[in-house]
């Protein structure tokens, strides 16, 4: 028969005058897709407008020109008739944000909000670009 | 349609071209200026489109005025997910799931839709949306949004929310 045993966990006094240094990205990008456009540009709106609410550098916003076609063509008919077909086509609409020099704090507070805030149909996909120092190991010609 | 296939085994082109002729004079008699269409075989799209009547007073709402060519411009989409986007996962389950709660909702709010049930998908929460007519009382109406919230949150795992307006009667729905 197991007993339940407690363990205390002590923190050492050390550990807590340790600072946990705030990651810090050199760019943030942003890719949002949908089947409609003005969705994507009101959204857009929102996204840029609450990161000049929170002072984050807005680099480059565009879109493409024309989606991205999904198109089948099928049989009319549940039975023969090969030559009449009907055409179905999907579009994907698409729309890149980028933000510049961020620190980790900020990126996930705008990033928790923005995604909190997602259209229902709209697809985000957040790519995020590290700033680090050298390792110590690698040392530049002299 | 297939009659001119059966007659024209039996009898020449120009007999075949009166019968037809006869026959359908008959109906435009009768249907008071209606008759077949008996040709080749045309498969005109009749997906989503409601013909109008004689008088022009069949009642349509704005969805069912428009025909599904016109859906990315002067209509939406009934739900709202990013299953038929490129790289968008689970299409199939989330259609069946669709369906599912169509014809739940229908079932419950019986005859009281008055137009088509939307369903948006969030994160995790599925939103319903729709306009219902004030058939019942309000007491009635706030139980069936809360038993179809929980019980369709049980079966389909995940938080259900019902955001519902409602009309006083089906005339107003009327484009």
């Amino acid at each position: 028969m197991k007993t339940a045993s407690t363990c205390l966990v002590v923190h050492d006094a050390d550990m807590l005058q340790v600072e946990e240094k705030d990651e810090l990205y050199r760019m943030l990008e942003l890719e949002a897709k949908g089947h409609d456009a003005a969705v994507l540009k009101s959204y857009e709106w929102f996204v840029t407008t609450a990161a000049r609410e929170f002072d984050i550098k807005i680099g480059k916003c565009w879109a493409l020109r024309k989606p991205v076609f999904n198109r089948m063509t099928l049989l009319k008919s549940v039975h023969i008739y090969k030559k009449h077909r009907v055409q179905y086509e999907i579009r994907t609409h698409y729309r890149f944000m980028q933000f510049h020099q961020l620190t980790g704090s900020t990126a996930d507070t705008f990033l928790e909000y923005v995604q909190r805030n997602l259209p229902e149909g709209i697809g985000l996909k957040v790519t995020r670009v590290l700033a680090r120092s050298l390792p110590s190991h690698l040392v530049p010609p002299s | 349609i297939l009659y001119e296939n059966i007659l024209s085994s039996c009898f020449s082109e120009y007999a075949v071209a009166w019968w037809l002729y006869c026959w359908q004079a008959s109906f435009r008699i009768a249907n008071g200026g209606r008759c077949l269409h008996t040709s080749a075989c045309c498969h005109k799209v009749q997906a989503g489109r409601y013909r109008p009547s004689p008088r022009g007073d069949r009642p349509l709402t704005y969805e069912m005025a428009n025909p599904p060519h016109y859906i990315a411009s002067r209509k939406s989409w009934n739900s709202w997910n990013t299953t038929s986007l490129e790289g968008g996962l689970r299409p199939a389950d989330t259609a069946i799931e669709d369906i599912f709660i169509r014809r739940f909702m229908t079932g419950t709010w019986h005859s009281l839709f008055v137009s088509e049930v939307i369903i948006k998908r969030q994160h995790n929460i599925i939103r319903i949306a729709g306009i219902v007519r004030q058939a019942v009382s309000a007491r009635k109406m706030y139980f069936l949004i809360g038993y179809c919230e929980e019980l369709l949150s049980y079966w389909l795992q995940c938080p259900v929310k019902l955001e519902l307006q409602s009309v006083a009667e089906k005339e107003d729905v009327v484009f």
